[in-house]
C-alpha cells in the first residue's frame, strides 16, 4: 500500500486534532474524559477535541482518519493508554491517512493516571489536562521524518542445543536460511536426553529427541557447533557480528565412535550425564546418542596433554582421530537475528538440612531417579536404593522441593514437578507393581492436555498422595530406610511413615551462567531470574531488543511441548524479519548541525555504539545512521547544541517541561522517564493498581542519558517543587552504559545544588526495571514526603538561583573558549 | 459456618510483622509436624488450623484457649517455607485480646495444660509465657498459682499400691523427659524409680534456667508431686560408677536414658583456666544456688540460649556491663529470637562476627581477652556459612569475667556397647519410638537431640511412656540382657 506524501514543515498551519479514550470504564471509571477533552479545545493550535470509547478500535481509528482528512489535521494527539501498547497502532492510522507517522504523540492518561489514581476522579482529571497539554505542547512542535531501512541478513544464530533450540534451529533451516547453532556442551540435547519417559504420553524422551537430534546434525542449512559458546555479540537488528570460541575436543572429524580409547584410558571422573551416579573416562561421548557422535577428551582431567605422559588413546586409535594439538577456534560471523535457547538448571537441595539429602544416601532428586529408572542409565533401567542396590518396598516423593517459597529455594511454581512426579509413580508401578507409593504434596497442578487423565490413572494404580509436606526426615542407620514426619493436613492428624527411598521433586531454576548471557545480550530479567519477554501476552517470545528471541525454559519453567511450541513461535518471529529481509529503523537518530559542531569528540565518547565519528581536521562528526540506537545521549553531552536528536529535541523537551509547570508547579514532581524501563515500571504500576499520589507529571526519553542538566534546571527554574530522574538499574541499560552518563549528571548537579544552598533531596535519581511498579510507586510516595515538606522561600530561591542560568540553544561561539577546548582535548 | 468478623480483626492483622506474608501460607502442615504442643496436645492445639482462621479473620479465635498454647520454641518459623513467624503472630493477637479484655481463652489454656502437659506450672513460666501479652504479671501468677498449683496440690493422688503391672522401669535421669515418662508410667501403673546422678532433681529446671525465669520453688513442689504419684527419685547415683549397669539390667524390666546434654564445649584456648573463667552450665548452676559473684564487666562467648541465659543472668548478679560476642551475625544466631531482644532490652549487648583468640590474664585472673574479626564464607554443602578469621585483624576486649557458653552435648560414657551412638554424641533411636539400638532401652530429650527446649523434652518423655508400656505390654518380664555385638535387634559400630 503506498503512503500518501507526508505534510512538509515549518511555516505551516499547525491543525491538532486531540482524541481522549475512554477505554471503556478503564480510563472514565476515575477520569472525566469530556471534561478533559473540552479543556483540550481551548489549548493553542487544537482545531479538533473529541472523546470516544475505544479509540483504538476500527470506529475510533476511523474517526481520526476522516478528521485529518477532513479538517486538515497535521498533527495528532491521543490521550489514552501507554504509547508502550499502542502508538505503533495510530501510527500506521496516520499514516492511511496521509499523515507522516511522527506528527503523532500520545498521552498516557491510563496506565499513569487513571489506573493509579482510582479513588481521587478530581485529582485523576487534573493531572490528564496536564498530560494532554505536555502532549500537544510537544506535538506542535513536532516534525515529519523519514525512516531509514536496514538489511537483515537472512542468517539466524540460536544459543543452546536443547529441545527447544533444536526445534527453531530446525524450523529455520526448514524454511531455508542459514542456522548457527551453538551449543556449550559436547552434544546437543540438553535436558530432554537425560529423561527416561515424557509426560502425559509416557513416550520415551531420547527416542522422540534422537531422530530431531539427528536432523539437525545432517541438515545442510545448519551449522552445528557444540563445544563452543558465544563470546561476543555486536551489531543491532538484521546485523549482528557473532564471535564463538569452539573449545577444542582433541578428536577429529575421523572419529567413528568406536569407543576403543574409552577402554585404555587410565583416568576415571564423574559423569555429569549421569548426574555423578556412574563414571566417565578422561576421553569420552556425553552419552549414546550424541549428536556429533563424536568423542572428546575433558582437558581438566586428561593427564596426557600436553605433557607427553600418557598416549594410550592415540595409540589405539584406528582411525587416527586423536589430536593433542587442537587449540580450538575463534571464528565469526554475521547473522540477522538470535534465538536464545539457554534452557535452565535444577534446584539443588542439600540446603534443606531437614531432608538429609546426601547425608542419607536413599535420599535422591528427581532428575537422578531419571537416570536410575532409565534403562541406559548407570543402574540399566533397575530403581535401586544406593545404599544396598535393592529395588526399594515403599517410595515416598516430596513436591514443591526449592518452589512456591521465599524460605527455601525461589517463590515461583516450576510448572512440570507435579505432572513429573504422577509420571515417575506411573513408571515404579509398571515395573514394581508391588512397590507401595507415596506422593506428599501441598497442591497438585495437572493442568494440561492429558493431565489429568495421567492423574487418574496414578490413583488407579493405589498411588497414594497424601496432602502435608514432611517437616523433618530421619534415617535408620542400619537399613537407611528413611522416616518421614509430617501432618496430613486433610485428616488433620501427624503421619509417620517409613519409607525405602525418598524422591525429593526438586524445581526448576534459571541457569547459573544466564548472567553471561544476559549481559551478552543486553537482555532484561524478570524477578524470577528468567529472561525478559517484550510483553507477556502479546509479545510471548520476542524480547525487548529487536531481533533477539526467547525459547523453552530459558524464558521459564515449561515443558517439553511448550517448549516446542515456543521454539516454532520464534523460529516464526525471526522469520518474519528475515523473509521480509529488510528493517526501518526508527528515525529517532541524532542530526548533528556541521556550523555548530566544534569537534570536541565528547559526543563520541559517550555513545555506547561507537556510533559517531569525529573528524577533527574536517572539525566535523558524523552519525553512522545504522549502528545509532537513538538513546540521545550524545544530545545532551554536546556542549554547542549541535546535535538535534529527531523526535526528541531540546525544543521539545523544555515545551513539554513549560506545559507541566504552567500551574501549580510547587506541587509537582517533574519525572524524566526512559522508555525501556522506568517509563515501562510506571505502566506495570499501573497494570497492577498500585496507587500513588497524582503529584507525578512523567515526560518520556527514550534512555535516561537523554536527560542533559540544563532540563533538570529548567523544571527547577520552572518552580517546579521536585525532579525524578529514572533510568534502567546500571548494568542493565537498555542502551548498554548510557545511563553512567545520567548518573554522573545528577551527582554533577547535587553537587551544585550544594553550592548553590538548595535542598538537594528535591532531585531524585532511582533505577527502575520495567518489573518494579511497586518501587516505582514507593519512590513517588517518597517524594510526595519531600514536597510536603518543600517552602515557598525554598522554590523562591530555587528559580532565582537557576533562573539566571540560560537555554543554551546557542553554540559557545567565543574564540576564546573554542580554543581552550581543542587544547583540553589534544587537538 | 459463617465468618463473621465483629471486631476490627483486619485492623490488627495490618499491624502484624508479617501480615502480608500470612496470606500466603500454602499449608504444607509443616509448622504442626514440627510443633512439640501439637505433639502433646493433638486435640487441643494445632498451629496450621490456628493460623487460617486468623487469616480468615475469625473473630471467635480470640476467645480460644488455642490461641494461648503456643511455646514460643519457634521451630515452626525456622521450618516455614514461606518464614511466616507463627509465635509473633499468636503473640500479637493474645495482646488484642487481652486489650479487649478477652481473658477466657487464657484461662482455659490453663485448664488443658494443667490435664495434659508434665509440669504444667513450670511450662507457663519456661514456654508458654502468658505474662508476654497480659502486663498485669500478678494476676498471671495468681491464675497460674491458682489454677495449676493449687490444683495439682489437692489432686494428686498416689496411685493404688496394687500395681497394674508388675514391670518395672528404670530412668536415668531426673530432668524434665525423664520426670514426664516417669508421670507418664507411673499413671499407667508402673512401678518407676528415677536414678539421678546430682544430689538435686529436676535436671536443667533447676540447674540450667534461672530463678527469674522459672523460680525453684516450683519446680520442687512439681517434683514433690511426682513423689506423691508414687515415683521414686534416688539422687547421688552415678550409673556406671556407684550403680553398675549390669545391675540395673537385672532388676528392671525396661531402660529410659534421659540424661540431657550436659557437658560443656570447652574453647581450648590459652588462658581457659584462669580464674574469673566460667563454663555456662556451671555458672548457671552455682547462680541458681546462689554460690557466685561476678564483677563489673562480663563477657560472654556464645549465641544460643545458653550464653542469653548467661548474660542476663550475669547482669542480675550485679555486673554493669554483660556482652554477648558470638562469631557469626544475627541472622545465624541459634538463641531464641524473642529472648535476644528481651537481653538487648535490658541492657545486654551482642556484638558479631567475632572470634575468641586467647584470654589475657593479670596475676592468674582475667583481664582482656583477645579477638579476630570474622567474615562469612559462602554456604558450604549444608547451606549454613561459614565463620572466617581475618587475618591482622587482632583486637582486645577488657573484661572481668568470661563466660564459655559455646555449646553442650551429652555425656555417653556409661552406657553399653549394644547403644549406637550418632557423629554428633547423641543417642541413636527410632524416631518414632525412641527405642535405642538395644531392646530395651529407650532414650529421649537433649540426649539425643542435644540442647532443646523444655516443650520438646516434656513430648519425648510422653511418647518413652507410650513406647514403654508398649513394650512391656508384648515382651515378657525378662530381666534385660546386655547384648553382645551381633545379638539382638540392632547393632551396628557403637561409637562413642
Amino acid at each position: 500500500m503506498e503512503t500518501p506524501k507526508s505534510e512538509s514543515k515549518s511555516n505551516e498551519d499547525i491543525r491538532v486534532g486531540v482524541y481522549v479514550c475512554h477505554c471503556g470504564k478503564n480510563i472514565a471509571g476515575s477520569v472525566n474524559c469530556e471534561e478533559v477533552a473540552k479543556y483540550a479545545s481551548t489549548l493553542p493550535h487544537v482545531v479538533v477535541s473529541k472523546h470516544n470509547l475505544y479509540t483504538c478500535s476500527d470506529p475510533g481509528q476511523e474517526t481520526i482518519k476522516k478528521d485529518i482528512i477532513k479538517n486538515g489535521l497535521t498533527r495528532v494527539v491521543v490521550a489514552s493508554c501507554t504509547p508502550r501498547l499502542h502508538e505503533p497502532t495510530f501510527r500506521r492510522t496516520c499514516e492511511e491517512a496521509g499523515l507522516n507517522k511522527y506528527l503523532f504523540e500520545m498521552a498516557n492518561i491510563r496506565e499513569h493516571c487513571s489506573w493509579v489514581h482510582l479513588y481521587e476522579p478530581e485529582k485523576a482529571t487534573e493531572k490528564a489536562k496536564d498530560l494532554v497539554r505536555i502532549a500537544v505542547s510537544k506535538a506542535i512542535l513536532l516534525e515529519p521524518q523519514e525512516e531509514a531501512v536496514v538489511a537483515v541478513a537472512r542468517k539466524a544464530l540460536v544459543i543452546g542445543g536443547g529441545v527447544a533450540g533444536i526445534q527453531a534451529a530446525l524450523d529455520l533451516a526448514d524454511t531455508g536460511y542459514k542456522v548457527y547453532l551453538v551449543e556449550k556442551s559436547p552434544s546437543i540435547g540438553g535436558r530432554m536426553a537425560q529423561l527416561d519417559k515424557t509426560f502425559p504420553t509416557m513416550d520415551c524422551s531420547i527416542c522422540i529427541l534422537a531422530p530431531k537430534m539427528s536432523d539437525v546434525g545432517k541438515h545442510p542449512n545448519i551449522e552445528l557447533l557444540t563445544n563452543s559458546e558465544v563470546t561476543e555479540v555486536s551489531g543491532y537488528i538484521g546485523n549482528f557480528i557473532v564471535k564463538v570460541k569452539k573449545r577444542p575436543r582433541y578428536v577429529t572429524k575421523d572419529c567413528t565412535a568406536c569407543a576403543d580409547c574409552v577402554d585404555v584410558c587410565p583416568v576415571e571422573v564423574p559423569n555429569e550425564f549421569e548426574l555423578g551416579l556412574a563414571s566417565r573416562k578422561a576421553i569420552y561421548i556425553p552419552f549414546a546418542q550424541s549428536v556429533p557422535a563424536r568423542y572428546l577428551i575433558d582437558e581438566k582431567s586428561c593427564i596426557g596433554l600436553g605433557e607427553n605422559t600418557c598416549a594410550r588413546c592415540k595409540e589405539v586409535c584406528g582411525p587416527n582421530a586423536i589430536n593433542f594439538n587442537d587449540r580450538g577456534e575463534e571464528i565469526s560471523f554475521e547473522v540477522g537475528t538470535i534465538i536464545v535457547a539457554t534452557g535452565l538448571d535444577v534446584y539443588d537441595p542439600i540446603v534443606l538440612k531437614e531432608y538429609g539429602y546426601l547425608r542419607f544416601p536413599n535420599t535422591i532428586t528427581s532428575l537422578e531417579f531419571e537416570r536410575l529408572i532409565n534403562a541406559g542409565g548407570p543402574t540399566g533401567g533397575q530403581l535401586v536404593r544406593p545404599s544396598d542396590m535393592s529395588i526399594p518396598k515403599t517410595v515416598a516423593f516430596i513436591q514443591c522441593i526449592g518452589s512456591r517459597s521465599e524460605q527455601k529455594g525461589n517463590p515461583y511454581c516450576s510448572n512440570v514437578c507435579c505432572m513429573n512426579t504422577i509420571k515417575d509413580a506411573l513408571l515404579i508401578k509398571e515395573h514394581w507393581p508391588d512397590v507401595k507409593i507415596y506422593v506428599f504434596y501441598v497442591d497438585i497442578r495437572s493442568f494440561g492436555k492429558g493431565f489429568e487423565d495421567l492423574f487418574r490413572r496414578a490413583k488407579k494404580e493405589g498411588v497414594i498422595f497424601i496432602r502435608g509436606l514432611p517437616a523433618e526426615i530421619s534415617e535408620d542407620r542400619k537399613s537407611h530406610n528413611l522416616y518421614l514426619i509430617g501432618e496430613n493436613t486433610l485428616e488433620k492428624k501427624k503421619f509417620k511413615v517409613n519409607v525405602g527411598m525418598v524422591v525429593l521433586s526438586i524445581g526448576l531454576k534459571p541457569r547459573d551462567d544466564s548472567g553471561a548471557v544476559q549481559r551478552l545480550l543486553r537482555l532484561s530479567k524478570t524477578s524470577d531470574g528468567f529472561f525478559m519477554e517484550a510483553h507477556p501476552k502479546l509479545r510471548p517470545v520476542d524480547t525487548p531488543t529487536g531481533g533477539v528471541f526467547l525459547a523453552g525454559c530459558a524464558e521459564a519453567p515449561k515443558d517439553i511441548k511448550d517448549s516446542v511450541t515456543q521454539a516454532s513461535a520464534a523460529a516464526a518471529r525471526a522469520s518474519i524479519l528475515m523473509a521480509e529481509g529488510s528493517v526501518t529503523v526508527e528515525a529517532i537518530t541524532p542530526f548533528i548541525d556541521s556550523e555548530k559542531c566544534i569537534a570536541c569528540g565528547l559526543c563520541a565518547s559517550v555513545c555506547p555504539y561507537n556510533a559517531i565519528i569525529v573528524d577533527k581536521k574536517k572539525r566535523e562528526a558524523e552519525v553512522v545512521e545504522a549502528a545509532c540506537a537513538g538513546c540521545g545521549t550524545c544530545g545532551a553531552e554536546c556542549p554547542s547544541g549541535a546535535i538535534e536528536m529527531r523526535h526528541f529535541t531540546d525544543e521539545q523537551l523544555y515545551a513539554q517541561i513549560d506545559a507541566a509547570t504552567q500551574e501549580n508547579a510547587d506541587k509537582k514532581i517533574i519525572a524524566f522517564c526512559c522508555n525501556w524501563c522506568s517509563y515501562a515500571g510506571a505502566d506495570f504500576a499501573g497494570v497492577s493498581r498500585i496507587q500513588y499520589p497524582p503529584s507525578v507529571r512523567i515526560i518520556r526519553t527514550m534512555c535516561s542519558g537523554r536527560v542533559a542538566t540544563k532540563f533538570v534546571e529548567h523544571a527547577f527554574a520552572r518552580g517546579a517543587a521536585a525532579v525524578l530522574v529514572a533510568g534502567c538499574h546500571l548494568n542493565d541499560c537498555h542502551y548498554i552504559n548510557a545511563n553512567y552518563q545520567t548518573k554522573r549528571r545528577v551527582e554533577k548537579l547535587w553537587k551544585k545544588m550544594e553550592r548553590l544552598g538548595l535542598d538537594k533531596s528535591r532531585l531524585q535519581l532511582a533505577w527502575i526495571s520495567a518489573a518494579e511498579g511497586q518501587k516505582f510507586a514507593s519512590k513517588i510516595k517518597q517524594m510526595q514526603e519531600i514536597i510536603d515538606g518543600v517552602t515557598d522561600e525554598e522554590i523562591k530561591k530555587t528559580v532565582e538561583c537557576l533562573s539566571s542560568t540560560k537555554r543554551k540553544t546557542a553554540p559557545i561561539t567565543l574564540n576564546d573558549n573554542q580554543k581552550s577546548l581543542e587544547k583540553a582535548i589534544g587537538g | 459456618m459463617v465468618y463473621q468478623t465483629s471486631l476490627n480483626l483486619e485492623k490488627i492483622l495490618g499491624q502484624i510483622l508479617d501480615f502480608e506474608k500470612l496470606k500466603y501460607c500454602f499449608e504444607c502442615g509443616i509448622c504442626t509436624a514440627s510443633c512439640p504442643v501439637a505433639d502433646l496436645l493433638p486435640e487441643h492445639y494445632n498451629p496450621r488450623t490456628l493460623l487460617h482462621s486468623l487469616s480468615l479473620g475469625d473473630a471467635e479465635t480470640l476467645k480460644s484457649a488455642e490461641l494461648w498454647l503456643c511455646a514460643w520454641c519457634y521451630r515452626c518459623y525456622n521450618r516455614c517455607p514461606q518464614s511466616l513467624c507463627l509465635p509473633e503472630i499468636f503473640q500479637a493477637l493474645r495482646k488484642f485480646a487481652v486489650e479487649n479484655d478477652y481473658l477466657e481463652g487464657f484461662y482455659k489454656a490453663l485448664k488443658i495444660i494443667r490435664e495434659n502437659i508434665p509440669f504444667p506450672a513450670s511450662s507457663c513460666y519456661v514456654c508458654f509465657h502468658p505474662e508476654r501479652a497480659i502486663d498485669n504479671k500478678q494476676l498471671v501468677t495468681e491464675a497460674i498459682q491458682k489454677d495449676i498449683i493449687d490444683y495439682e496440690a489437692e489432686n494428686t493422688k498416689e496411685v493404688t499400691s496394687v500395681k497394674v503391672n508388675p514391670a518395672k522401669v528404670a530412668i536415668i535421669g531426673s530432668g524434665p523427659a525423664g520426670l514426664s515418662a516417669a508421670q507418664d508410667l507411673a499413671k499407667k501403673g508402673y512401678s518407676v524409680t528415677v536414678f539421678e546422678a546430682s544430689s538435686s532433681s529436676g535436671g536443667m529446671l533447676k540447674k540450667g534456667i534461672p530463678e527469674y525465669r522459672l523460680p525453684k520453688k516450683i519446680v520442687d513442689f512439681e517434683i514433690k508431686c511426682l513423689n506423691d504419684l508414687g515415683v521414686k527419685i534416688k539422687t547421688n547415683v552415678v550409673i556406671g560408677k556407684s550403680l553398675k549397669v549390669e545391675k540395673l539390667f537385672q532388676d528392671y524390666n525396661a531402660l529410659f536414658v534421659a540424661t540431657g546434654a550436659s557437658k560443656e564445649r570447652i574453647l581450648g584456648i590459652k588462658g581457659e583456666e584462669l580464674t574469673g573463667v566460667f563454663h555456662a552450665l556451671d555458672f548457671l548452676e552455682k547462680a541458681n544456688m546462689k554460690e557466685i559473684e561476678v564483677s563489673d564487666k562480663v563477657t560472654i562467648i556464645g549465641g544460643g540460649d545458653v550464653a542469653v541465659d548467661c548474660a542476663r543472668t550475669a547482669l542480675r548478679l550485679g555486673a554493669k556491663e554483660a556482652t554477648i560476642i558470638y562469631r557469626r551475625s544475627k541472622e545465624e544466631m541459634p538463641a531464641n529470637p524473642w529472648e535476644i531482644k528481651e537481653a538487648e532490652d535490658e541492657g545486654v549487648k551482642i556484638d558479631f562476627l567475632i572470634t575468641p583468640k586467647r584470654i589475657i590474664g593479670e596475676n592468674g585472673k582475667v583481664a582482656a581477652i583477645e579477638c579476630l574479626k570474622n567474615e562469612l564464607s559462602e554456604a558450604d554443602e549444608t547451606g549454613r556459612r561459614r565463620p572466617v578469621p581475618i587475618q591482622d585483624t587482632e583486637f582486645e576486649i577488657k573484661t572481668d569475667n568470661i563466660i564459655i557458653a559455646i555449646g553442650q552435648f551429652p555425656n555417653t560414657a556409661f552406657l553399653p556397647e549394644t547403644v549406637e551412638i550418632t557423629e554428633e554424641r547423641t543417642v541413636a533411636v527410632d524416631p518414632f519410638t525412641l527405642e535405642t539400638t538395644s531392646l530395651g532401652i529407650f532414650a529421649g530429650g537433649d540426649v539425643v537431640v542435644g540442647p532443646g527446649s523444655l516443650m520438646e523434652a516434656l513430648a519425648a518423655g510422653k511418647q518413652a511412656g507410650i513406647s514403654i508400656d508398649a513394650y512391656l505390654r508384648g515382651a515378657s518380664l525378662k530381666p534385660l540382657k546386655i547384648y553382645e555385638k551381633g545379638q539382638g535387634r540392632e547393632n551396628g559400630n557403637a561409637k562413642k
